[in-house]
């Protein structure tokens, strides 16, 4: 056994019993370093190509410590965790460490990049063509190994050649009837496909003059231009027009003397200061109670409904004698087949007063959507639909894992259908459903399409714009940070570090409850 | 053990974090179930990869291709159906956003703010080869952003067999369209999505006409976003005759008609008049009525029923990776006449090329009236703090609609919006 | 409870489930359907629109219907191997985090994960630079980042599951001599046919219906799902005039997802008494 082991794995402490190897262990160990070979064939390359060193030692040891893991004897919870919790980190759990690490930001539209990119931005928005000059036809070509630009002022056809160095006229150019050079001594012109594929050189050149740079614009044109606005590193501003815009780091704006700031703004950081914003925002305090309120009603509701009415479908339908549950439970996972956000569309259609089938199926004029009563009871009742298939689907499930005898001797004791239930399999089943129950409560506390797609959040009070009667926390704080000027992620992260810090909390608790049934079970 | 089992996975998760986090030059590189074969990362130089939404991506392909041919290069067209703007930023900042986008004028503000594009340098030939609200609403901060090829804004759309005149006033037409209903013709007096959070966008000519105003100007004549007049007594008094026009005075504006269902049940005649842009045309005549189009009227006396311009646009992306050929495509190819024609037959708005409008106009007399509808529109700010007031004002009209004070509601969303502005 | 007053029940929510589904089936063979229709029946009776989809130059409906079905069984299987292991380990072994391990999962759902677009682009953009096959635009990539959800709910679900499987049953293996890989393959998991009959359905139609992550994910027209592709019919002005193809389109999404639950009907309702009874 030790010959096929690496080093490092080797067992240090009291060895378990040793065990012979057999053919599947050595074939599951040859397995393991054939998966692992063709896994770094196919990963290293073009990490060399790309001189991602870091990136490369990142997986030298990632692999190492997977290999070894999977080819020592010892370790066996994690051979069957790691998998799954690869896969759960990068794409779970790093989403949600950037999250909170932007709430410590200003990220958001207008500070999505560095400062750098925002002076960029700045000196290349604020390029206006030079008064009065040519807007020249552009050929690029080659002297040696330098590109130029070969350029024809459309009203003289004169040609002059720019370079780095400026401009000097050219002589004895052929041009064809685009204006365009065709060949010239001593140059060797570019084909388009051959300028194309030199894009970013070309617009990489910029040709000084006396009034400002030319630059390509396109492949086929160029014009004289001079950014009004310029960065100094001296004083840390941009200046131009006449006004200067000194660097704020605090707020990541260039800002002048009489406190407007240049549109591109750029990414700081601003410690506590958007979960200020978070606890001192009116519309948020304000509101909290009653909206907090009506969200654990929402979750709890949405739980309570859809559980009881996929438990009793399938409850119904768990006997042997029961005819038709083929049929029955394709019919009744369609809902869940569909996707939801067509049949979200579809529900709010259906609900409304005058076009929609429910009023009209039922003689009714209500105008569902648009009082706070039957709004709220609307979208409970769309996401009962959407949710109690997956309820059946997961309790008829269960419910087999319940043997029949117990059932059966509760009755033969004497109790009744009622009492079997409640006594027998409802405690066995929620031994298995509790954690599930508590994660769809927390799924539907923050259930944003549920109300995004159906009641948007409405209705809304005259003199309340903001917070609407099925709002929930996620949609109406969200709306505050995505609804002024464009999106303030920042801003939203820590709101959702907050959300999370509730939800976490109350099913935290309804966690620690399940424990000793759990004990009782295991 | 169990420490160590412990141990190794938290080396192992703690690295993989690291690598996911490290951004810049890590990556996740454990991808343990791969086996597909290794392929070379495209370096891009002569690759132009242009986004659009679903609608025009079929369009946009063949004159795509014809250009890459003529270039020597390859044009990947790429197809975005959600969050198309929001979509295009994030890519854009990590570096995988496209180098040519195809969207809405009034995200111009918003794109210029995240310096996700360039401007666009067109000839003065060029420019003057557009149409005036065109060119006016690519036109940002005194630069042209954008090289546009579609106008859009809507206009009062009449069943001729049921209205035979064009109203003069909006009296008239609420008073036809009541006549008709109360003959049992029609179900509806208008068709104009109001929904149960508003439509500012549909609305505003309306609005406008009782005399309300969003924004104050600046001196060169742009919306002022520090002049919100929302709560104005002007725009008091345009919301009170929404207020008549709604459920609890005339019945012509209701919550109950939707984006959804607007069009169709003018479609189905159930409805004389229909307020709504070129974008309705294909399901009014697939259900076969007549019809004409005709600037939305104004109240007796009223002011001018100014609709918002849209203008379908090209952008030339920031950080694209071959800008050389973005521009060339925005700058001189898609401003060519055929492009906005081929645009035009695959989704008809009117072109915002002169020329192509009027060899449109020959085939098709209804852009040309939308186009007339249109021309002393009010191109959409793209100021950025247009976005705090689409959803308050929204909201603000279905409250009046519904026979809320107002007052009451002006109020609120004004301020709403100089709450959201300060932020 | 009676056999009669159990099929009135079953009856009366299968008409609640399928309601708005009649709604749509009516949208999709009425040719002139529209979202806004207000009556059940059609105004006429046509496959017209299913035609439409099938014809249809934009839209790849062929492709997507194949690329969905790819994703999801693909995804759904291995997500189910890596939900299954964990939940064995969760189960039926004790290590110091467990308890914490397990809470770990159950929290880490209930963030709201709003700007995971952001980090799906910091991620693949690297990704599709160096290993293309992988990238943005490829079902693989997609099966990749669906796996990071696989371990969620579903280990608890079926980690619950596994806390019924009498103990004596492995322990009894182990004493004979098998390793913890021979228990799990041979002992475990023909035990809980049922449970992973059930989650491989949520995961196959999970996977089906998402589109908030693949829409982002997937730009080709033609490397599109179902769901994806979908929703750019609706999207924006085009809800209406797109409605029939639209809820045609939606009734044959339903087809991969039947036939999946036709095929794991068996094991879902086989029964883990008779499995403990063969085992």
């Amino acid at each position: 056994m030790p010959s096929d082991v690496p080093e490092a794995a080797k067992p240090r402490r009291a060895p378990r019993p040793r065990r012979e190897i057999t053919t599947a262990y050595v074939v599951t160990r040859i397995a393991v370093l054939a998966v692992t070979a063709a896994i770094l064939l196919y990963a290293v390359p073009p990490l060399v190509a790309a001189r991602a060193w870091i990136a490369l030692a990142v997986l030298g040891v990632v692999t190492a410590a997977i290999v070894c893991l999977y080819l020592t004897r010892r370790l066996i919870p994690a051979k069957y965790l790691i998998p799954g919790t690869v896969f759960l980190i990068a794409f779970q759990v790093f989403p949600i460490l950037y999250t909170v690490s932007t709430a410590f930001t200003n990220f958001g539209d207008g500070h999505r990049g560095d400062k750098q990119s925002a002076v960029t931005a700045i000196e290349t928005g604020s390029v206006r063509q030079a008064p009065g000059s040519p807007e020249y036809t552009l050929t690029a070509a080659v002297r040696g190994d330098e590109l130029v630009f070969l350029l024809v002022d459309p009203e003289t056809r004169r040609v002059q050649t720019g370079s780095g160095e400026g401009l000097a006229p050219l002589e004895g150019a052929r041009l064809g009837v685009t204006g365009k050079v065709l060949a010239a001594p001593g140059l060797t012109v570019l084909t388009a496909p051959q300028a194309a594929a030199r894009g970013e050189e070309i617009a990489a050149l910029a040709v000084p003059t006396a009034g400002g740079l030319i630059k390509a614009n396109g492949l086929s044109r160029a014009v004289e231009g001079r950014a009004a606005l310029g960065y100094d590193p001296a004083c840390d501003c941009v200046r131009g027009d006449g006004d200067t815009w000194t660097a704020d780091e605090a707020r990541g704006y260039f800002v002048n003397a009489g406190g407007e700031h240049l549109a591109q703004g750029w990414q700081v950081d601003v410690g506590f200061d958007n979960f200020a914003r978070v606890l001192t925002n009116p519309t948020i305090s304000g509101y909290f109670a009653g909206v907090f309120g009506w969200n654990v009603v929402f979750a709890l509701a949405s739980v309570v409904t859809t559980f009881a009415l996929g438990m009793g479908v399938a409850l119904a339908l768990h006997h042997p004698r029961m005819r038709g549950t083929r049929f029955y439970r394709i019919a009744l996972i369609l809902p869940y087949a569909m996707p939801s956000f067509a049949m979200l569309l579809v529900w709010r259609d259906l609900f409304n007063r005058d076009f929609g089938l429910v009023n009209q199926l039922l003689g009714l004029t209500v105008d569902w959507m648009g009082e706070p009563v039957t709004a709220r009871f609307a979208v409970i009742l769309v996401n009962l639909w959407l949710g109690f298939p997956y309820m059946f689907l997961v309790t008829t499930g269960a419910l087999q894992a319940i043997p029949r005898e117990l059932t059966e001797a509760a009755s033969i004791d004497g109790a009744s259908p009622w009492h079997a239930f409640r006594k027998v399999t409802l405690p066995l089943l929620l031994v298995a459903l509790t954690p599930l129950l508590i994660s769809s409560f927390a799924f539907n506390f923050n259930n944003f399409n549920a109300i995004q797609l159906t009641s948007e959040g409405g209705p809304f009070p005259a003199e309340n714009p903001q917070v609407g009667a099925t709002d929930l926390l996620i949609t109406y704080t969200f709306r505050l940070a995505f609804g002024t000027g464009g999106a303030q992620f920042g801003f939203a992260a820590a709101i959702s570090v907050f959300i999370f810090a509730i939800v976490a909390l109350i099913s935290v608790v309804a966690f620690r409850r399940t424990r000793r049934q759990e004990e009782v079970y295991a | 053990m169990r420490n160590r089992a412990l141990g190794a996975a938290a080396l192992a998760t703690l690295t993989l974090a690291a690598t996911a986090c490290g951004g810049g030059s890590t990556a996740p590189s454990a991808a343990p179930t791969g086996s597909a074969t290794a392929a070379p990362a495209d370096k891009g130089g002569g690759r132009l990869v242009i986004w659009a939404d679903p609608n025009r991506v079929k369009a946009l392909k063949p004159f795509a291709d014809q250009f890459g041919t003529e270039n020597g290069v390859s044009v990947e067209v790429k197809e975005i159906s959600k969050d198309n703007q929001q979509t295009f930023l994030t890519a854009s900042q990590q570096g995988s956003g496209p180098d040519v986008m195809v969207g809405a004028h009034d995200w111009i503000g918003n794109l210029v703010q995240n310096g996700a594009i360039d401007p666009v340098n067109l000839t003065e030939e060029q420019k003057a080869a557009f149409s005036g609200i065109a060119l006016k609403a690519v036109t940002f901060d005194g630069q042209v952003y954008a090289a546009p090829y579609a106008v859009e804004n809507i206009a009062l759309i009449r069943n001729t067999k049921l209205a035979p005149d064009a109203p003069a006033t909006l009296e008239d037409m609420v008073a036809k369209g009541k006549e008709l209903k109360e003959a049992g013709k029609v179900k509806e007096i208008l068709c104009l999505p109001v929904a149960q959070k508003g439509d500012a966008f549909h609305v505003y000519p309306i609005f406008a006409a009782g005399g309300g105003s969003l924004f104050g100007t600046t001196p060169s004549g742009d919306p002022d976003p520090k002049k919100v007049l929302l709560g104005s007594a002007e725009s008091v008094k345009a919301f009170g005759r929404l207020k008549e026009l709604g459920e609890k005075g005339d019945g012509a504006l209701k919550t109950s008609i939707t984006n959804e269902n607007y069009v169709a049940t003018f479609a189905g005649g159930r409805c004389a008049f229909l307020i709504s842009g070129p974008w309705a045309m294909g399901d009014v005549k697939k259900g076969g009525i007549s019809y004409d189009i005709t600037p939305v009227p104004s109240f007796e006396g009223g002011k001018p029923a100014t609709p918002f311009v849209g203008v379908q646009s090209f952008f030339v992306a920031a950080k694209g990776k071959n800008k050389t050929l973005a521009q060339e495509f925005v700058a001189n190819y898609v401003t060519n006449k055929d492009v906005a024609k081929a645009l035009y037959d695959a989704d008809p708005r009117p072109p915002a090329l002169t020329a192509a409008l009027q060899e449109v106009q020959a085939a098709d007399a209804d852009a040309g009236k939308f186009m007339d509808a249109g021309k002393d529109g009010f191109p959409m700010p793209a100021i950025p703090e247009m976005q705090a007031v689409w959803e308050p004002f929204g909201i603000a009209e279905a409250a009046v609609v519904k026979g809320g004070d107002p007052a009451e509601a002006a109020e609120a969303a004004q301020k709403t919006i100089d709450g959201s502005l300060k932020n | 409870m009676r056999l009669a007053l159990r099929h009135v029940f079953v009856l009366v929510v299968c008409a609640f489930a399928l309601f708005p589904i009649v709604f749509v089936v009516s949208a999709a063979i009425n040719p002139l359907g529209t979202l806004a229709s207000t009556d059940l029946l059609p105004d006429g009776a046509s496959l017209a629109n299913f035609a439409d989809l099938f014809g249809s130059d934009v839209y790849p409906f062929g492709r997507w219907f194949l690329n969905s079905v790819f994703i999801a069984l693909t995804a759904s299987f291995a997500g189910l191997l890596l939900s299954m292991s964990a939940a064995y380990a969760f189960s039926r072994m004790r290590f110091r985090g467990r308890r914490v391990g397990l809470l770990a999962l159950l929290l880490i759902q209930m963030f709201p994960q709003f700007l995971a677009i952001v980090t799906i682009f910091i991620i693949f953009t690297k990704v599709t630079e160096l290993y293309p096959a992988f990238g943005f635009d490829t079902s693989w990539g997609l099966v990749l980042l669906y796996l990071g959800a696989a371990l969620g709910v579903n280990t608890w679900l079926m980690k619950g599951f596994l806390d019924t499987v009498p103990k004596e049953l492995d322990e009894a293996a182990t004493v004979d001599g098998a390793t913890h890989a021979q228990i799990f393959w041979r002992v475990i998991m023909p035990l809980v046919t049922p449970i992973l009959a059930v989650t491989a359905m949520l995961a196959f139609i999970g996977i089906m219906s998402e589109f908030i992550i693949a829409s982002v994910f997937l730009r080709d027209p033609a490397s599109k799902t179902l769901a994806v592709g979908m929703y750019g019919m609706i999207a924006g002005d085009q809800r209406n005039a797109n409605f029939g193809m639209f809820a045609a389109a939606t009734l044959l999404t339903a087809i991969p997802t039947v036939g999946v639950f036709l095929w794991l009907q068996k094991y879902i309702v086989s029964g883990l008494t008779s499995g403990a009874v063969k085992g």
